[in-house]
């Protein structure tokens, strides 16, 4: 009964932490304008905090660079649980054009937390990172809650 | 309280309840615009394997050319393979594919269209600036003020340009505003030799006329369009423009004609080294001297050297009209004289 609750207030209501670990700010451009009333990603239930403290999703922007391998874990340690972290864009994914030959970016990002869901594209259209949230958070949230116990 | 209980009874109406209820996203906000450049489309089957693909792309990881395994009925395919973790869909690789039609498609890709014009005019306005007089009658009549003045330089904004004509009308002086043709410049080359070589060689078959010419004689004939309009129809198949073409290139034509009797050449054989080129020969089976006129640069330094006069130099012009005839002039060359004179 308790779970059931609890799994209802975890699904419909999402608190959100947009984390760049050194991207070019494309994808987080996308996401401000998730905010924006043409989106209107609150109607969801979505909260973005930009606290990793309050947050239950963490967004993640940018390829990881050497400065955010340990912040990263950090950050992800701060988030309470259940907690999920999603890779938004390629540069997280794949680490995408910054990944040259010689180059000093340490993607992908699942190699230093666990990453539920990828959102390719470079940037994602706001609506593919909208649809990825609600496809994969509410339920991967709750799964995580009950993992806890 | 009233007020309170009235909200209450606003807020629990089915209506509002439902129309709360539907609220979404209206679908063209969350769809795809059309023109969005999305992940490109493979098709495997033109893929001939060059590898531009993979060249062009900006991003190390998104492209491989994968090739499936050989079975009975042949070699197995090759072809590109997009990682969308990797792919930034900048559409290069689909505008570097050589195949046709194309095996990878990206979108609408500006760089593979045509070059944008705004009004889908066949001529482009431009200035001779060697032979504008920077009056600005063009600057002032432009409807559009596409024409400045930059750098001391009239010039025309190709991207405010309306192709109007207007400053070609107002132009004073012949030639200084061109409307110029800028799709097909092989074609009007062409169109162009066929013009110049048919005249040539048409003043070169009079040749009676021209052995028989005085030293401040002249020669007129007339030359209708019509003897090479259908050959000039099939380079450029638009009469209008062939016409323009040819009309403007007649106009400012100035032929030089070299010619020689050759019963009275002496065979003297000066000419032979003086020639730039080399294009004259002493054939000796035949015992004649021979010119080729495909490297011929009609200098004139032969005419100037031939001891007895033998070989004639003119000088042709040439007038076209609406009439569709060309007026031709053929006057000797009076180099010699004017050094006879000194």
């Amino acid at each position: 009964m308790l779970d059931a609750i609890r799994d209802v207030v975890r699904k419909s209501s999402i608190h959100v932490c947009i984390v760049n670990c050194g991207g070019c700010n494309g994808c987080d451009v996308e996401c401000v304008a998730l905010l924006s009333p043409r989106y209107d990603l609150e109607q969801y239930g979505i909260y973005v905090h930009n606290n990793p403290r309050e947050a239950d999703v963490l967004l993640l922007t940018g390829a990881v660079t050497e400065q955010w391998v340990d912040n990263l874990k950090r950050i992800y340690d701060k988030a309470p649980e259940p907690k999920i972290a999603v890779a938004v864009g390629n540069c997280p994914v794949s680490g995408d054009v910054f990944n040259q030959e010689g180059g000093h970016v340490h993607a992908p990002a699942s190699n230093f937390i666990p990453v539920a869901a990828e959102i390719p594209g470079c940037p994602p259209r706001p609506s593919e990172i909208l649809e990825a949230i609600l496809a994969v958070g509410p339920q991967a949230i709750a799964d995580r809650g009950r993992e806890r116990q | 309280m009233s007020s309170l209980i009235w909200y209450i009874y606003d807020f629990a109406r089915k209506a509002w309840t439902d129309a709360f209820a539907d609220a979404k996203t209206s679908p063209e906000i969350a769809e795809k615009p059309e023109r969005f450049r999305d992940f490109p489309k493979v098709n495997k089957e033109y893929c001939i394997g060059c590898g531009a693909c993979t060249v062009s792309c900006p991003s190390p990881n998104a492209i491989k050319i994968v090739r499936e395994k050989d079975d009975e009925t042949g070699e197995g395919l090759t072809y590109p393979v997009i990682t969308p973790g990797a792919c930034i869909r900048c559409g290069f690789c689909a505008e570097v594919c050589p195949t046709e039609p194309k095996t990878l498609e990206c979108g609408l890709n500006h760089l593979i269209l045509p070059e944008f014009n705004i009004i889908p005019s066949k001529r482009q306005y431009i200035i001779d600036d060697y032979l504008c007089i920077k009056c600005k009658k063009c600057m002032k009549k432009c409807p559009v003020g596409a024409i400045s003045l930059v750098d001391g330089k009239m010039f025309v904004d190709q991207l405010k340009c309306i192709s109007c004509g207007e400053c070609l009308e107002v132009c004073p002086v012949n030639g200084a505003m061109k409307g110029v043709f800028v799709d097909n410049l092989q074609d009007q080359k062409d169109l162009i030799l066929l013009c110049v070589n048919y005249l040539e060689d048409y003043i070169n078959n009079k040749e009676e006329d021209l052995r028989a010419l005085e030293k401040d004689g002249l020669l007129q004939y007339e030359v209708p369009l019509a003897d090479f309009w259908d050959e000039a129809i099939k380079i450029i198949p638009d009469d209008e423009v062939a016409l323009e073409i040819i009309t403007n290139a007649v106009n400012r034509l100035k032929i030089r004609i070299i010619d020689w009797d050759k019963d009275k050449c002496k065979k003297c054989q000066l000419c032979i080294p003086d020639c730039p080129t080399k294009c004259i020969s002493f054939d000796e089976k035949e015992d004649t001297i021979v010119r080729d006129k495909n490297r011929c640069l009609r200098c004139s330094i032969c005419y100037q050297t031939c001891p007895f006069s033998v070989i004639k130099y003119f000088i042709a012009k040439f007038s076209l009209e609406d009439d569709k005839i060309i007026y031709t002039t053929v006057k000797a060359s009076n180099l010699n004289e004017d050094i006879f004179m000194e």
